[in-house]
């Protein structure tokens, strides 16, 4: 087991530097750089920009020397625990991601229970109950949610809640609370604010979940061991928790490692839409603008995540199901 | 002429001074200050203000005496909008008043020597935020330690103060007088200062010395940009004194509101600046409202947002094609919609690109007949109908009638619907044969298919283009259009892949004939008619191409002539021949100008335009109209007062 778990790690090394090449490339390849484009940005808007001002910056962020040497710079920063600077916001990328991170450790993991909450007893329900009206009702309900595109129902709830509820359009916050120290007050504003994300960036995500589960538990609930458990007398509730659930877990567990960098990531069309103060829009500004070192370290960040994620998970489907090896029937 | 409008005005302000010094001028201190005060951590507003404030003629302006106290709501995109606050807040040296006249405003006087010797005298007692003075040592600090600074400055001088090459002479005579003398005449000085982006001649040294290599210790210095993430001493420096960024909460400013948030954040509060310069008649420190809260939002919520009423004064991120939704709001949630006028020289506006790679499409566009027969095949007015509800004003990408220079003819000179000449234009060019579809032929035998590039974000380009592509059908030349993204479009359009582009016309739309005329001739590589040309005329012959065009050539001589002109009669004259020239050859095809810029103000907001001219230079968008004198009618100001006093 430590075998493996050390074999796995060595492994990352290289995934990640290849990941950080491709990641640094693609950042780099439209032409232009952060500058370029900031003084295209202004230009367009009527604004002079004194050319002296551009070079002493241009100088000063580096940006003027070859694409190898920004990025061994950017590399070696990184060993060091220095992701690099922001040009857009003028601060250390640590500085800008800082708060971001933890309102959008907020939004998904509310997020994820919700899924969970929800998609758990529904898909036992339409798997128990196959091709009831049940089943078909929930199943509707969350190919719909599946079907709708997140922007559009998140238009549609906004709209809903600043009509109906009165709730401010956007943010994660009522704004009378946005430069105020935490209070309860403020607390119960988020909350009053988050279920407009929850349910949009979860409805996509409730669809997908049902479905697996019940799939899962479908096919193992024509197995013999059922029908052996159900012929035992075993009463239906125990028999169905004890066993063929325990097995329909698996797709559950193997999210986890794609689970990760999604919840520091955000959902970040939702987060645009609904303007919300997470990582995703600043990622996506940060790329448009060519704003490299924030966008290639939050994308590192991101990349590392996934790649313990898979690990964490496929310990964790180790753990819960004997008959999954961690080494190839080549052995045997 | 203009020397003497200005001495005039100043010797108007001296006067005014003096009359309010005679009818005992009273200073009121601001409630929401009193507290501070009577606890000592503020000096009294005596203490605080100038010897010789700057009095505002609200009764000039159409203006009522207000109240103080408030919070003013805006919204704004991105954490570096907090430049926009110093174009709203519009404290310049000099600035330009509504009439678009050069008025000394931080200043307190100023004489000029034809056009080559200007004396600042600064007000005795001016502080910034912090409470230190500001005197002509900020100005030698700037000149001497930062400007001329081979680390702070390693490209050398911005080329803003030099003419023809030659940097200024800057003496200081005495604390409050500032001298800078040019041995040519250098007539975009004053402009440049007034401008909305400022030209920067001074700074906080008492604050940036310590941030100075000349003035701090080297190891101590070391440490701080190594704290701030920065390379050098240089960088850091830059850093924390970029007075137009705007991000610095400690950077002292003499705007009249000040940053207290660090950014990045999502609400970005800027307070009264207590040692501000500025009063009304009755002894009120501006500015009247106190606080200045900017909440950043995607700018796409921005409308929606704006609404719901979450924005006292709103204009930026608003567009015409807002209008309708916004007016729904109106009621529910108690402010208006007014609709100012736009200042650019038109709304949209064709730029063929006469430096297109494309040798047959070259010598094309560059053919005036060629330009002229797509301009008179525009049905504008349809346009303005259909795009704009005829709000509009139609015509050549020119000044706009609210400047002295504008003239009909440049408005409307081959810029009628008018397909049958046009037609007959392009007969004669011999461009008759025709495929198939009707379309006309090149020389070369291809189709006469124009792929026009748009960067617009919003649909508005893409609809007036459509529209133009039916009448330009029946001229027989095919209109595609292409939507880029706004960097690799202006690149596209730089090395000259781009054949016409679609862009909003000159920046701006109301000069008068002491603002440079450069936008007009071949002067920036950004000038997408002419990219090459500009360029070559930037880098001095270094990259870019020779003009070859005569037109082309005449106006950038014109430009030149205009610099060391000694009149304001010679300036008009240069002016509207390059205004002749610009509609005459129609250079860019201007479509409709003037088009409403929606303004959402609070039915509270008191002070404010009911029209006015969104122009970004000159102008600043609000800057021009003074938001330091706008105040809440409902302000809680004396309730406060009493409040803050009574611990």
């Amino acid at each position: 087991m430590l075998g493996y778990i050390a074999q796995r790690l060595l492994i990352m090394i290289p995934t990640l530097l290849a990941i950080s090449i491709i990641v640094f490339v693609i950042i780099q390849a439209p032409p232009g750089d952060y500058l370029s484009s900031y003084v295209a940005e202004l230009q367009s808007q009527g604004e002079s920009v004194d050319p002296q001002k551009i070079a002493f910056l241009r100088a000063q962020y580096g940006l003027d020397r070859p694409l190898f040497e920004q990025y061994f710079v950017w590399l070696t920063g990184m060993l060091q625990g220095d992701f690099g600077y922001s040009f857009e916001y003028n601060l250390p990328v640590t500085k800008v991601v800082g708060d971001r991170l933890w309102l959008t450790f907020i939004v998904s993991f509310t997020t994820i229970l919700f899924v969970w909450v929800v998609s758990f007893p529904i898909g036992v329900y339409s798997a128990t109950h196959q091709y009831s009206i049940g089943d078909y009702g929930l199943t509707f309900l969350g190919f719909i949610g599946l079907a709708t595109p997140n922007f559009l129902l998140a238009l549609v709830l906004l709209y809903v809640a600043n009509s109906w509820f009165g709730v401010s359009v956007g943010g994660l916050m009522a704004e009378e609370y946005l430069d105020q120290p935490w209070s309860l007050a403020k607390v119960l504003s988020v909350f009053a604010h988050l279920w407009i994300p929850v349910i949009v960036i979860g409805a996509a995500g409730t669809a997908g979940m049902i479905r697996r589960l019940r799939a899962n538990l479908l096919d193992e609930l024509q197995k013999q061991y059922v029908v052996t458990g159900r012929a035992k007398g075993l009463p239906a509730g125990r028999l169905l928790i004890k066993y063929p659930l325990r097995m329909a877990l698996n797709p559950f567990v193997s999210d986890i490692g794609n689970l990760l960098p999604h919840v520091v990531s955000g959902a970040t069309i939702t987060s645009i839409v609904l303007s919300l103060p997470t990582t995703g829009p600043m990622l996506l500004q940060a790329l448009r603008s060519q704003d490299m070192y924030l966008a290639g370290s939050f994308l590192m960040f991101l990349a590392t995540l996934t790649v313990f994620g898979v690990l964490l998970s496929d310990l964790l489907l180790a753990l819960l199901d004997p008959r999954i090896r961690l080494h190839g029937g080549t052995t045997r | 002429m203009r020397r003497a409008i200005i001495s005039s005005l100043a010797l108007a302000s001296l006067l005014l001074i003096g009359a309010a010094a005679a009818h005992a001028f009273d200073m009121q201190e601001t409630p929401s200050l009193r507290a501070r005060v009577a606890q000592g951590k503020l000096p009294r507003v005596a203490e605080r203000a100038p010897e010789h404030p700057l009095i505002v003629d609200l009764a000039a302006d159409g203006k009522r005496i207000g109240r103080p106290g408030g919070t003013l709501r805006i919204l704004m995109a991105a954490d570096k909008d907090t430049r926009l606050m110093v174009a709203y807040g519009y404290a310049r040296l000099v600035v330009f008043n509504e009439k678009l006249q050069l008025v000394p405003d931080i200043l307190e006087s100023f004489d000029v020597e034809g056009d080559r010797v200007f004396t600042f005298h600064l007000r005795e007692g001016m502080r910034w935020s912090d409470g230190e003075p500001l005197t002509s040592e900020d100005f030698r600090y700037y000149w001497e330690d930062v400007a001329n600074n081979k680390q702070l400055s390693p490209y050398g001088l911005t080329r803003a103060l030099l003419v023809e090459g030659e940097p200024p002479r800057v003496e200081y005579p005495d604390l409050y007088t500032v001298r800078y003398s040019w041995t040519k005449p250098n007539p975009h000085f004053l402009p440049l200062l007034a401008g909305a982006t400022p030209l920067e001649i001074f700074m906080p040294g008492h604050y940036l010395k310590q941030f100075h290599a000349q003035y701090a210790d080297a190891d101590k210095l070391q440490k701080l940009a190594k704290a701030a993430k920065q390379r050098n001493w240089a960088a850091l420096h830059a850093f924390k004194g970029h007075s137009y960024r705007n991000s610095n909460p400690e950077l002292p400013s003499l705007e009249p509101w000040v940053l207290t948030t660090p950014p990045p954040a999502e609400r970005l509060v800027f307070v009264r600046n207590p040692f501000y310069y500025r009063f009304d008649a009755q002894g009120h420190q501006l500015p009247y409202i106190d606080t200045v809260t900017m909440d950043i939002v995607d700018s796409k919520l921005i409308p929606l947002k704006t609404e719901t009423g979450e924005a006292d004064l709103q204009a930026r991120y608003l567009r015409f094609d807002d209008y309708t939704f916004l007016r729904r709001g109106e009621k529910q949630h108690d402010y208006a919609v007014r609709l100012w006028r736009s200042g650019t020289g038109s709304q949209v506006a064709l730029y063929p690109n006469l430096n297109v790679k494309d040798p047959v499409w070259r010598k094309l566009v560059r053919d005036v007949r060629f330009r002229r027969a797509l301009s008179l095949a525009v049905n504008r007015h349809e346009i303005n109908k259909v795009v704009y509800f005829g709000l509009g004003l139609e015509g050549n990408d020119t000044v706009l009638p609210e400047s002295p220079l504008f003239k009909e003819e440049y408005k409307k000179r081959w810029a009628t619907f008018d397909l049958k000449a046009a037609n007959a234009l392009l007969d004669e060019m011999g461009l008759t044969k025709r495929d198939d579809r009707n379309t006309r032929l090149l020389p070369d035998g291809r189709a006469m298919e124009i792929v026009v590039e748009t960067s617009g974000s919003s649909t508005e380009q893409t609809d007036v283009l459509q529209l133009i592509r039916d009448t330009w059908a029946e001229l027989g030349v095919r209109l595609f259009i292409k939507p880029s993204q706004l960097e690799i479009f202006r690149m596209r359009i730089f090395a000259g892949e781009t054949v016409m582009a679609i862009s909003s016309g000159l920046d701006d739309g109301i000069p008068v004939a002491e603002i440079s005329p450069a936008e007009l001739a071949p002067t920036e590589e950004d000038q997408l008619q002419w990219p090459k040309w500009g360029d070559y005329y930037e880098t001095h012959g270094k990259t870019g191409e020779a003009v070859d065009l005569p037109e082309a050539s005449e106006l950038l001589a014109l430009n030149k002539e205009w610099e060391t002109a000694a009149s304001h009669e010679e300036r008009t004259r240069i002016w509207q021949r390059m205004l002749e020239i610009n509609a005459d050859q129609q250079f860019t095809i201007g479509i409709v100008a003037a088009v409403p810029q929606p303004v959402v103000v609070s039915n509270h907001l008191e002070n404010v335009a009911e029209k006015g001219i969104y122009c970004w230079d000159p102008g600043a968008h609000f800057g021009i109209y003074k938001p330091d004198t706008f105040w809440f009618d409902n302000a809680p100001a004396e309730t406060a007062a009493v409040k803050a006093a009574a611990p």
